[in-house]
């Protein structure tokens, strides 16, 4: 009987090279699929649609659609070449970015990479475009993205990790809590952030009273909650630096036990476009305080930006003005040097970005201005766009919230030269 | 496009890699190894210690190899008398000690930064366009040697003893296997192998951080060694191959598919994903191939060609 079965289970070489036949087909069949019109301009938007950070991706994404739209509406860019976008998944992981990254240069030849949250992904990729002269734009904070030699291809649309810390410890300081307490994420942007807001704190005749960081993805948080809100001597206030899953843990554990100290988070936990007031509900999340490097709230292109998205007023939108920005000064820069070969359309982006020049936020009046030949310094939905000569934000926006029955209440906006204050 | 199938190449090779470590201490040892991305990890990163003090890649992956298998070594050796279940929560936990180390000790592995500017091996040697290549070709040769050399000790009586072992530890004992030997070498020859996959792994990307070696790793390798047949190294060769075609391959589907959106086809990718391996165990529970065995027959027909020596290697087998 055994041995009858074992004859059953040998497969044939015919089963065995179906099998492998059918798994490659899609891989074969890649070049046909993927070949786009000549006169189209492929750029490659990588962003997270799955794993820990697939909250993040679906605002980039509609970001970079509705603004391609409107650039090749208008009649495109380079006498009527428009631009088409390719995403792919990083599945918030490195080597799945390599090879997404791979599959954006190789097969659909894009001549841009952007998007790019995940500052590990950033990193794990950096090396891979930088070599095929390919122009990167980051939301990633993390300071090493732009350190070394870029080819001055690498951009970075968010503000540098070691700008943040100073900043909200300011903003904390503004609000009269001096005895304070840092619960951080173990993450390549937060760490950055915690020297530099003790140092503000010191010189400011505070104290940090203790702090604790804790390893993303644990189940839970209860300990180190229990130190930090249970202490003796309880801080005036807490300063979360984390992402958004871990941090409604923390607060739903703090509002159980019945702590006292004010919350202090970043805005990509304690608003996440949203989703944090969704998911712990507007009594629970009454009166936390967060901030975070913020689009320039108030301005005309801010505003014109939430009604693209279809939303109101009060929305904040922190990663989606930056690709709307990407999408733009790449427009922009291949306008002004006739050209999408990134070394040469990436030495354009300071100059049609940084001041002097006429300030403008609408992509399509700044190109016909470009066409133009005027000097212009666009300014974005996610920030003003102006960088230092690393590819690094300048005159970066600091937004100060708080959460109030529900909404996003705006405390204070801070603009700082060099993003230090 | 070339380049782009090299990269999915050096990947399929690194998984291959893992995937004959997994084979030689699950597959052919019945050892549960849940730990993989933890070693893996411990690989990867001492190699890109080694590489980046100065002392060469070459040195890192022999570096790397030594330090997984001398832990792998031990956590056979602590869990003497653990099997099974038991073994798979310890190295499970393993692994995890060994993440959490790469996460905390910011001085040596640069916490969550992580390590850059990696070195890579016979970087030089032809031009910056063509390298990968190279690497692909290195890892090649890497892979056959490592084949041969496991394929050669499955055949081995250290091979067929392992294998006693896996079937019954009591009958193996009984027949004079010193079993907790025979387990900590299977083990470590394992660690080694995986060591040297997390040195190529850490030398192709230039740049390690711990978010790169998740529990997905371990998954995938698992896929690997059960679609290409456990206990089979020329079907985990199938097997590799087949799971990160469907992992890549699936990223077409969305160039094909127009009617939903990027968001909505990335979450579906990786349920497809999941479907076609559940889809693959149902019809093909075994796997694409079966293990090696020694026959009978054939054993017959070459101790009448040669009746001493084949005797002579019949008597060991059956002891």
């Amino acid at each position: 009987m055994k041995c009858h079965n074992r004859i059953d289970l040998r497969p044939s070489r015919r089963a065995v090279l179906s099998g492998a036949a059918t798994a490659g087909a899609a891989l074969l069949a890649a070049p046909f699929i993927a070949r786009a019109q000549a006169a189209e301009i492929p750029i490659g938007v990588l962003l997270p649609f799955t794993g820990s950070q697939g909250a993040y991706g679906p605002d980039m994404r509609k970001a970079a659609e509705i603004t391609t739209k409107l650039i090749n509406d208008a009649g495109g860019i380079l006498g009527g070449r428009s631009f088409k976008l390719f995403f792919e998944d990083d599945e918030s992981s490195p080597t799945a970015g390599l090879a997404a990254t791979k599959k954006l240069l190789e097969i659909h030849k894009c001549q841009a990479v952007i998007g790019i949250w995940g500052s590990p992904i950033a990193m794990a990729i950096k090396n891979v475009l930088i070599q095929a002269n390919t122009c990167m734009m980051v939301s990633g904070a993390a300071n090493a993205i732009t350190d070394g030699d870029t080819k001055g291809l690498v951009w970075r649309y968010q503000a540098k990790a070691t700008d943040w810390g100073p900043g909200m410890a300011k903003a904390m300081l503004s609000r009269g809590w001096k005895r304070v307490s840092i619960l951080a994420q173990q993450n390549p942007f937060v760490i950055p952030m915690i020297e530099p807001a003790k140092k503000v704190f010191e010189a400011a005749g505070g104290q940090v009273v203790d702090s604790v960081v804790y390893n993303p993805d644990q189940p839970s948080y209860r300990a180190e909650v229990q130190r930090i809100f249970g202490a003796s001597n309880p801080p005036e206030a807490v300063m979360c630096l984390g992402l958004l899953t871990d941090f409604v843990s923390i607060v739903r554990e703090v509002v159980r036990n019945g702590y006292k100290s004010k919350v202090m988070a970043l805005s990509i936990a304690a608003d996440a476009e949203g989703k944090f007031i969704q998911a712990v509900g507007p009594d629970v999340a009454e009166g936390i305080e967060h901030f975070q490097p913020s689009p320039p709230l108030g301005s005309p292109t801010y505003a014109r930006f939430q009604k693209l998205m279809g939303a109101d007023e009060n929305a904040l939108f922190l990663f989606a003005g930056n690709t709307h920005d990407q999408v733009c000064t790449l427009a922009l820069a291949m306008e002004k040097t006739k050209s999408t070969d990134s070394p040469v359309f990436t030495k354009a982006i300071r100059e049609v970005c940084n001041p002097p020049g006429e300030v403008v936020g609408d992509v399509v009046e700044a190109l016909k201005k470009v066409r133009a030949g005027s000097k212009i310094a666009f300014a974005g939905a996610g920030s003003d766009c102006d960088f230092d000569e690393r590819g690094d934000q300048l005159n970066r926006h600091f937004g100060h919230f708080r959460i109030e029955k529900g909404k996003q209440v705006l405390v204070q906006v801070i603009k700082g030269p060099e993003g230090t204050l | 496009m070339t380049a782009y199938l090299v990269t999915i190449l050096i990947l399929v090779c690194i998984a291959i890699i893992l995937g004959l470590a997994l084979n030689l201490q699950w597959g052919l040892c019945g050892m549960v190894n849940f730990g993989m991305a933890g070693f893996f990890a411990l690989g990867a990163y001492a190699a890109a210690l080694v590489a980046l003090s100065g002392a060469g890649t070459l040195a890192g992956i022999v570096v790397a190899a030594l330090i997984c298998a001398a832990t792998c070594g031990a956590t056979a050796l602590v869990s003497l008398r653990l099997s099974d279940e038991y073994l798979a929560i310890l190295t499970l936990g393993f692994g995890e000690v060994i993440r959490l180390v790469t996460l905390s000790e910011s001085w040596l592995t640069g916490g969550s930064l992580g390590l850059p500017g990696i070195p890579r091996p016979l970087w030089g040697w032809v031009s910056e366009q063509n390298y990968e290549l190279l690497f692909l070709a290195l890892l090649v040769v890497v892979v056959l040697a490592l084949f041969l050399v496991l394929e050669v000790l499955i055949r081995s009586p250290f091979g067929r003893a392992v294998r006693a072992v896996r079937e019954d530890d009591t009958v193996a004992s009984t027949l004079g296997k010193n079993v907790t030997m025979l387990r900590v070498k299977a083990f470590a020859v394992g660690g080694a192998i995986i060591g040297i996959a997390g040195a190529f792994h850490a030398y192709y990307l230039t740049y390690v951080d711990p978010s790169q070696f998740s529990a997905i790793i371990t998954a995938y390798t698992f896929m690997a060694v059960i679609a290409g047949g456990r206990g089979s190294n020329k079907g985990l060769l199938f097997g590799a191959a087949t799971i990160m075609c469907l992992i890549e391959g699936s990223r077409f589907l969305k160039d094909i598919v127009q009617v939903l959106d990027a968001t909505q086809l990335a979450s579906i990718r990786l349920i497809l994903i999941g479907l076609g391996l559940i889809l693959f165990l149902i019809y093909r529970p075994q796997g694409f191939l079966l293990e090696y065995r020694l026959r009978s027959s054939s054993l017959l027909a070459r101790s009448s060609l040669n009746g001493a020596t084949r005797m002579h290697d019949f008597k060991q087998e059956a002891s």
